[in-house]
């Protein structure tokens, strides 16, 4: 079948199987920052925007994104980039798989909330686990992050 | 020393392009149109093949390869990514008539798309003749039932290896008699402590591909901390050139010795020189709990005897690990659970250690960060507690009376090595004192220890450990670099280290940064690639830091000398009157640029290319020390606990990147506590992994741990690059003890299982009633 | 995940006819955990061109519609205003933002899940589920329904009250499973008290709503009599997360702790 959709600023239409879930579709159509590490739901690692909301790509169907809007990284560099600088800042880039899904939910968090308090800001990136960083160097980079962009 | 580069706050030379998204991981670099290589499992937790038929999955459209064991070379090996000759039994076979675990390897099809390996899989019909499985290691040895009968395998050299009584190895020694000097002591305290399969879960799966290139070699790319064993055995198990064999490690996302074994290499590379196409096999996430590694199991015995006045005098260590269905690292990290444990204790009269290491119809146990330290820390630091218990004296006392200090050394040092005889060292650097002292102080022990009631079933307590590990495997790991001057006046700096985002790259880099007396901008390093970076054995042992490290530094002095001779040379001095900043030499008068002087190099006058390689092997393991101290507020009713605090104070010499130092101490820490409270392995009584995904393996979150404070104590090693010792490690050993110790400490309930679950807790009050 | 056709039909009835059709037609919620569950599907039907994807007031009220995701039932101010927003408090900690942006209030529903951490406090309120034909059913009625259901969940319907409530799941991690999760919420006077996840999935403590409903007064004696009640009244069993002992252990404590609460 195929799934027409807005991919990164462009209207595109790909061809899927009905089944294709959207990680696949989107690492296979070279959209290499879309990571797949669980494939079940619960570490947050393949986290695109759709609509400008967080969701996870390796369960989402692709063809549920007919006609909207769906962000990688690829199209928000600049402010990926920035990002980054908050990272590095506090130590918190270490082995970087879950660093795309978690850059792409931090920029949905300066959206969604107004003032978040550290308990907000904990609670909205709960779903992004990582292994390597004990989280709390994160933490205050998105904290620093948020603070700069008040 | 006053560093312009070392123990500055420097960003990492790769974080911003992996969050950027660019292709950096394995899979990322797969060639296009790679075959999807995908292995049937046994169902069977021990079996033997009876019949395996392939005929149909063969001819399904779009396949093209099967493999059965009928179909690859019959010679054993270990997975295990360690020096050769491995201290590993010689164990596995690619493909093998017999099926040791739930997950274990029966086929390999390799096809065009996902979608048709997944159905080739399912044609493939096995007839199995299914077998007892041992799947409790304390029955395991002598086990009527034999994991290993096949003929084929071997030990590499003495390490205890007894397959017919299900025994990988085996491992005894002692200082003094135990048994004497437990008798005569006024308390003695013997627990017996269970922790349990960890799984790593880093994040991105294992995974590699294999191609032909124009040279018609192989090329692997894989997610692995040792590209250098991998090319060894795969030329080994293959039997091909090593020459004929390249092992390229991309950006790798997470490792913590998960992936210091080989995996999917095997399978893609036969698979790419049987089709002469590119190939790739990811695991699923079933796959990476079930079928790749887990931390070893252990049961430990710990006696510990001390006289009332709280001189420790004895310490008898006996423990059994599970190392599942193969031996990969089994000796080395039995060792490590007495080598790098004990010697904290150090002014006793006698040690024993020893056991077993057995098989079992379990997941394959392999190397997983802290390497036997934190098992042995969860074992000696709880039961020291005890011990500080019934003396009556404080926990904090009792260590401070019988600790490891800067100066001093333990006989263990010299007995236990990794597999072999160990090395004598003094502690020339050891701050423990100040870690224990400090960490009191920021817990705030004093107003908490042992607990305060902080509402109606409420009591928040306080907990801790200390521990050490080790830098690098003196006399057997070896590292190498190569530094090369470009026009314009910067370098490229070639190293096996193996970067799996602990940041190897930039430390290395920031150490020949500050050597060459530049910026780090202006040296670009290139890691594992083994046709175009020097040797390296790669992560682990904490060693990339200390011994690549060492390497690096060697290499940047060299070339420093290069440079002066050749400015020396072109500015008509002596080689002793050049003065070099990093970017300029002066000599008298006369001022020529480090820029000019290399373009010259390259295009106009006594053309030729600079260039130093140096390696560099340890002659000790330096340890890093550390205190670790945790919070917990506890509900007396139900046993649920939070973790509010853990203070970690660290002597890891200097950092030579403070804030990626504790990234490492604190990523180590969160895995720990993992470890402690968390991560529970459930298998079912068919020997079926039950806890083989995420939504039943519960790795902490960004809200399951309210706070850490880290801190690095003031030490400078001596025989590390700029004073550095190692720190990759030492952060998970903790943890389980400090926390089972804060649990008694808050009800007087003692835990000897991890993990230290709020319905163990609970069980233990209920007794109490 | 292998699926031959992805079908979004027009209407109700057309998406009904086709789960008629062949029970390897499968109907998406959010169809997150879809694959872990089935590994092939005939068709897969999506109803989100139907309109249920809104939340609406319908004055004594709120009508959610199958397709509103968890975030967007989260973040409705309407439901927050339901019995002290005792359901935003539930449907928080079910795993993360993204997995509730996928996730739809239908598919938890009717998954009639045993874990569900949003059908407990449902349950402990006054809620309507509403299918497609023509069909009403009280939550409670639909969670002890024995038989396949071919109808489709169009709409859940829950009553606006006011009054104190109290919800707890106990979890390992944040990202967890509930152990055990209760629900308890005075409602105008009537004290509900739900508990799920035993592992089985929500039920009301009848016999104990009985009892502290009866009495004329909260005493700490009798709160704790109930708490016993409950955890005897339902059947609790054991898992690999927690033993039955435990779990009614839990249930004691937090239907205790939740009863003091509302009381209050």
């Amino acid at each position: 079948m195929k799934v027409n959709f807005n991919l990164n600023g462009r209207n595109v239409s790909y061809d899927i199987p009905p089944g294709e879930y959207l990680a696949d579709t989107l690492r296979n159509h070279s959209f290499l920052s879309v990571k797949k590490a669980c494939d079940e739901a619960v570490c947050g690692a393949c986290t695109v925007l759709l609509d400008g909301r967080p969701i996870l790509s390796c369960s989402f169907l692709s063809a549920r994104v007919e006609g909207r809007n769906v962000t990688t990284v690829e199209a928000v560099q600049d402010d990926v980039d920035e990002i980054s600088n908050f990272f590095s800042d506090e130590g918190a880039d270490q082995c970087g798989f879950c660093n795309t899904g978690l850059a792409l939910t931090i920029l949905a968090l300066r959206k969604e909330l107004k003032n978040p308090t550290d308990e907000d800001i904990k609670h909205f990136v709960v779903g992004n686990l990582c292994r390597c960083s004990g989280y709390q160097a994160q933490f205050k980079a998105i904290k620093n992050y948020l603070e700069a962009h008040k | 020393m006053k560093t312009k580069v070392v123990n500055h706050k420097t960003p990492s030379v790769d974080g911003k392009g992996i969050m950027m998204g660019r292709p950096a991981f394995t899979d990322d670099l797969a060639e296009p149109n790679s075959l999807i290589v995908k292995v049937l499992r046994s169902p069977h937790a021990f079996a033997r093949i009876k019949k395996i038929d392939i005929s149909k999955a063969k001819v399904l459209t779009g396949v093209e390869v099967v493999l059965t064991y009928h179909d690859v070379p019959r010679t054993s090996f270990t997975r295990a990514g360690q020096g050769y000759p491995e201290p590993s039994p010689h164990d596995k076979f690619i493909l093998d008539e017999y099926v040791r675990y739930v997950g274990d390897e029966v086929a390999c099809v390799a096809a065009i798309n996902e979608s048709i390996a997944d159905q080739a899989l399912k044609l493939i019909e096995v007839e199995y003749e299914v077998l007892e499985p041992v799947l409790d290691f304390e029955t395991a040895y002598e086990n009527k039932n034999v994991i290993h009968p096949e003929d084929g395998i071997r030990e590499m050299f003495p390490i205890g290896f007894e397959p017919k009584k299900n025994v990988a190895a085996a491992y005894d020694m002692h200082i003094g008699d135990v048994e004497e000097a437990l008798a005569k002591c006024d308390i003695v305290v013997d627990e017996t402590y269970y922790t349990q399969a960890q799984a790593h879960a880093m994040l991105e799966p294992h995974t590699a591909n294999a191609r032909l290139d124009y040279h018609n070699r192989l090329v692997i790319y894989t997610s692995t901390q040792t590209p250098y064993h991998v090319r060894r055995i795969i030329s080994q198990t293959l039997d091909m050139p090593i020459s004929k064999i390249r092992v390229i490690k991309p950006r790798v996302g997470g490792g913590f010795g998960g992936k210091q074994a080989l995996h999917s290499e095997f399978f893609v590379s036969l698979v790419t020189l049987k089709t002469k196409k590119p190939s790739k096999m990811i695991y699923s996430r079933q796959e990476v709990f079930e079928s790749s590694y887990t931390r070893h199991p252990m049961r430990m015995r710990m006696r510990i005897g001390a006289m009332k006045d709280g001189t420790i005098k004895a310490i008898d260590s006996d423990s059994l690990s599970d190392t599942g269905a193969y031996g990969e690292h089994a000796l080395t990290v039995f060792m490590i659970t007495g080598s790098k444990v004990l010697p904290l204790y150090n002014k006793v009269d006698a040690v024993h250690f020893g056991g077993r290491v057995v098989y079992t119809n379990h997941v394959s146990a392999g190397a997983f960060r802290g390497y036997g330290a934190i098992q042995g820390n969860f074992a000696l630091e709880s039961a020291i507690d005890v011990l500080a218990k019934k003396l009556s004296i404080d926990p904090l006392e009792l260590r401070r009376k019988n600790m490891m200090d800067e100066g001093e050394t333990s006989p263990i040092f010299a007995i236990m090595g990794e597999g072999t005889e160990g090395t004598a060292m003094d502690m020339d650097t050891c701050k423990l004192r100040y870690c224990l002292d400090r960490g009191a102080e920021l817990i705030g022990w004093k107003d908490k220890y042992p607990f305060v009631k902080a509402g109606p079933h409420k009591v928040r307590a306080v907990g801790m450990a200390i521990a050490m590990q080790g830098s690098g495997i003196p006399y057997i790991d070896m590292a190498a670099a190569t530094i090369k001057l470009n026009d314009d006046g910067f370098y490229n700096l070639t190293v096996g280290a193996t970067d799996i985002g602990q940041g190897s790259d930039t430390v290395i880099t920031q150490i020949v940064a500050e050597a060459l007396m530049t910026t780090v901008d202006k040296v670009i390093i290139y890691s594992s690639d083994t046709d175009l970076t020097p040797f390296d054995v790669g992560a682990y042992a904490s060693s990339t830091t200390y011994v690549s490290g060492n390497a690096a530094l060697k290499a940047a002095l060299k070339m420093k000398g290069m440079l002066i001779k050749e400015a020396a040379n072109y500015l008509k001095v002596k080689e002793e009157e050049i003065v070099f900043d990093g970017e300029k030499f002066f000599a008298k008068d006369k001022v020529l640029t480090l820029s000019d002087m290399a373009n010259r190099l390259y295009y106009n006058d006594n053309q030729h290319q600079l260039s130093a390689t140096e390696s560099y092997v340890g002659h000790k393991s330096p340890p890093p020390f550390m205190a670790g101290y945790v919070e917990i507020e506890l509900d007396t009713e139900t046993g649920e606990y939070d973790i509010l605090h853990y203070v970690s104070v660290v002597d890891c010499g200097v950092t030579i990147n403070p804030m990626l130092a504790r990234g490492q101490v604190e990523g180590g820490i969160v895995q720990g506590l993992g470890m402690a409270c968390f991560e529970d392995v459930k298998y079912s009584n068919r020997g079926k992994l039950n806890s083989n995904s995420f939504l039943y393996y519960k790795i902490p979150t960004m809200l399951d741990v309210k706070k850490l404070t880290t801190e690095f104590a003031e030490s400078y090693e001596e025989s590390g690059p700029y004073g550095a010792k190692s720190v990759g490690e030492i952060g998970i050993d903790t943890p389980p003890a400090a926390i089972a110790n804060a649990v008694a400490n808050a009800t007087g309930v003692r835990i000897n299982n991890l993990p230290v679950t709020p319905e163990k807790i609970f069980q233990g009050l209920n007794k109490r009633k | 995940m292998e699926a031959n056709r992805y079908l979004r039909p027009a209407t109700l009835e057309e998406a009904h006819q086709i789960l008629l059709q062949d029970a390897k037609n499968v109907l998406l919620g959010g169809g997150l955990w879809l694959k872990k569950s089935t590994s092939s599907a005939n068709a897969l039907v999506d109803l989100s061109t139907l309109g249920l994807g809104a939340i609406k007031d319908l004055g004594n009220a709120v009508e959610v519609g199958a397709m509103v995701s968890l975030r967007d039932f989260e973040l409705s101010p309407l439901l927050k205003d339901i019995q002290g927003g005792i359901l935003i408090e539930a449907v928080g900690q079910i795993m993360g933002v993204a997995f509730r942006n996928g996730a739809t209030i239908g598919g938890s529903v009717a998954g009639r899940f045993p874990f569900s951490d949003i059908i407990t406090p449902l349950l402990a309120l006054d809620t309507t589920v509403v299918f497609y034909p023509h069909k009403e059913m009280s939550l409670k009625d639909f969670l002890s329904f024995k038989g396949r259901l071919s109808d489709i969940l169009t709409h859940v319907v829950i009553k606006k009250s006011k009054g104190p409530s109290f919800f707890k799941k106990v979890k390992t991690t944040a990202l967890d499973f509930a152990v055990i999760n209760v629900a308890i919420a005075n409602v105008n006077g009537e004290y509900r008290i739900a508990i799920g996840s035993r592992p089985s999935v929500a039920s009301l403590a009848v016999k104990s709503m009985e009892v502290v409903n009866g009495a004329k007064k909260l005493s700490p004696e009798l709160i704790v009599m109930v708490a016993d009640l409950a955890s005897e009244e339902l059947l609790y069993a054991s898992t690999g997360a927690a033993s039955a002992e435990y779990r009614k252990a839990l249930a004691r404590a937090y239907v205790k702790r939740g009863l003091e609460e509302v009381s209050k």
